[in-house]
């Protein structure tokens, strides 16, 4: 949870990804204005002060020497997917991923180069046909599927829910285990505003910031919200 | 010994300084283990607990206003019970006052409830949520009705050993006639306020942004309305203590709820901002009385100078 001295508005702290960490307790981030939060953050000059708390919340899981990871970035979606292709690339595992990684456009796409310097398996879409494949990242994730067929895989999907559960369903519909990395509205962080709930099958909520943001697709892929008891409409907090 | 006396003894508690937490901010305190000193802290107020565990509203439940935010939760939480086996442990250990904070759906529920958590070692004092909707009634709020709310206190209290705090709704076109009806049903102190209702719209996608449509609004937004309340309260002399809550961000913020009539405060969204938020509000207002020559937390209570 990021926030930078903003006074009272905006009020609440930013949930980010972690894109890489360094030396020194250093941390890169990657942020795309979509809001006044995210605004102030551009804006921001170097030496400004931020409060940090974290890191948070859960982590998809480590690479295996003998299980190939389909990588699925949409967007800004991309960090948590670029740090676990470092993290295999640290153990020369990299061979073993992939990141398929799509955007609106070509100015969606970003660090293309520190991935091929990886040597990271790169496969790219844009919905205006700018850079790549012209399409949906599932698309290109269903071809890298059938290619991989018959051998171990997984896929790990982040970018907006949307996407994450057309990438989820897809997994399921080939019978490939599947890691999304969720996005909620969330006020603290912590699990205590319970703001950003997610209806699973193994709780009737699970909470993005501290049971997620990694969570099984097999847990919360199109769960009945009927299943939960729901309180009066009426009754706030 | 510090040199300035922040311990307060107020609606039957006596608290080692006037900071808590507020309901519903600060889940059941463990979560903000290792965030902040709970031993710092005058007191925390529990999650409201109902008789059986809650599972909570659809989503989004919440979203970022200006100078504030909105939420329909719908009051999740994990029972009687639950809280019994795995939260009091904790809470029993955690070296704060702890308050309960409690709710039902009929008035049976909220006896029932009351008396259940007034039997638990370890709770210091209860504080009753009455922003529910009384389903026999409609769905009106229990505590936006004077003689709904004055019976409700009264059938509590006769089960209730233990502190008895009442939060009020501001929902309401006369918090003192609510105040009053907390006094007489024998309530040991009020707490002022809980959210305001209201309304956030998508203008893009034409929907509400909360599920439920509308929300507790909370948050620096607010404080003008709950010091209002406070004060109005304070000076209709209505006899209980008050706890005041409404967008709190710091020790200054404290202080103008002391003058208005409260003599302990509930730091309450701001723990979402900043987790040690409550734990600075005690250094900060220990340094600002020292820095102010106040030597007695207690001087401000109701020290409001009005011309």
């Amino acid at each position: 949870m990021i926030r930078g001295a903003w006074g009272r508005d905006p009020l609440l702290p930013r949930a980010f990804s972690l894109l890489a960490v360094g030396p020194g307790g250093t941390a890169d981030i990657l942020a795309k204005t979509v809001g006044r939060g995210t605004a102030l953050l551009e804006r921001a000059l170097p030496g400004a002060e931020v409060d940090v708390l974290g890191p948070l919340g859960s982590n998809f899981p480590e690479p295996q020497a003998d299980t190939t990871d389909l990588l699925v970035a949409g967007g800004v979606g991309l960090p948590p997917l670029y740090m676990q292709a470092a993290v295999a690339a640290d153990r020369r595992q990299v061979a073993r991923s992939e990141m398929i990684y799509g955007g609106r456009g070509g100015d969606d796409l970003v660090l293309l180069r520190e991935m091929e310097a990886m040597g990271l398996n790169l496969f790219l879409t844009t919905e205006n046909g700018a850079v790549g494949t012209k399409g949906l990242v599932t698309k290109a994730l269903e071809a890298r599927l059938e290619h991989h067929r018959g051998t171990p895989i997984r896929v790990m999907g982040c970018g907006p829910n949307a996407m994450l559960w057309a990438v989820a369903r897809l997994a399921r519909d080939k019978g490939v285990p599947c890691f999304i990395s969720l996005e909620e509205q969330m006020a603290c962080g912590i699990g205590v505003c319970l703001g950003c709930a997610i209806p699973a099958r193994s709780r009737p909520y699970r909470y993005v910031c501290s049971n997620g943001p990694v969570f099984d697709a097999a847990d919360v892929l199109d769960v009945e919200v009927t299943a939960a008891p729901v309180a009066p409409a009426a009754c706030p907090a | 010994m510090s040199a300035v006396n922040l311990a307060i003894e107020t609606g039957g508690i006596a608290f080692r300084n006037p900071i808590l937490t507020a309901s519903g901010t600060f889940g059941y305190g463990r979560e903000f283990e290792g965030l902040t000193d709970l031993r710092a802290l005058g007191g925390l107020v529990t999650k409201g607990i109902s008789p059986k565990p809650r599972f909570g509203n659809a989503t989004p439940r919440i979203c970022e206003t200006a100078s504030g935010m909105l939420n329909s939760i719908g009051l999740e939480n994990v029972g009687v019970e639950g809280f019994e086996r795995d939260k009091l442990p904790y809470l029993r250990e955690c070296g704060t006052r702890v308050l309960v904070n409690f709710f039902g759906a009929t008035f049976d529920e909220y006896v029932d409830c009351g008396a259940r958590l007034d039997a638990l070692d370890g709770v210091d004092g209860l504080e009753m949520n009455v922003s529910c909707p009384n389903i026999k009634a409609g769905g009106i709020e229990f505590g936006t009705d004077p003689r709904v709310l004055r019976d409700l206190v009264r059938a509590c209290r006769a089960a209730i050993r233990k502190p008895l705090w009442i939060k009020l709704t501001p929902n309401t076109s006369d918090i003192v006639a609510l105040a009053v009806a907390c006094a007489e049903g024998g309530a040991d102190g009020l707490s002022i306020i809980n959210t305001i209702t209201g309304m956030a719209i998508d203008a893009r996608t034409r929907r509400p942004k909360i599920a439920t449509i509308f929300g507790g609004l909370s948050g620096p937004a607010i404080k003008p309305i709950a010091l209002r309340m406070v004060y109005q309260v304070r000076r209709a002399g209505v006899s209980l203590p008050i706890s005041g809550i409404g967008g709190i961000q710091d020790a200054t913020d404290a202080i103008e709820f002391f003058l208005a009539g409260a003599s302990t405060v509930q730091v309450g969204t701001q723990s979402f901002v900043d987790p040690d938020a409550s734990g600075r509000i005690v250094r900060d207002l220990e340094a600002r009385l020292a820095a102010d020559g106040i030597h007695d937390v207690r001087e401000l209570v109701g020290a409001l100078v009005v011309k």
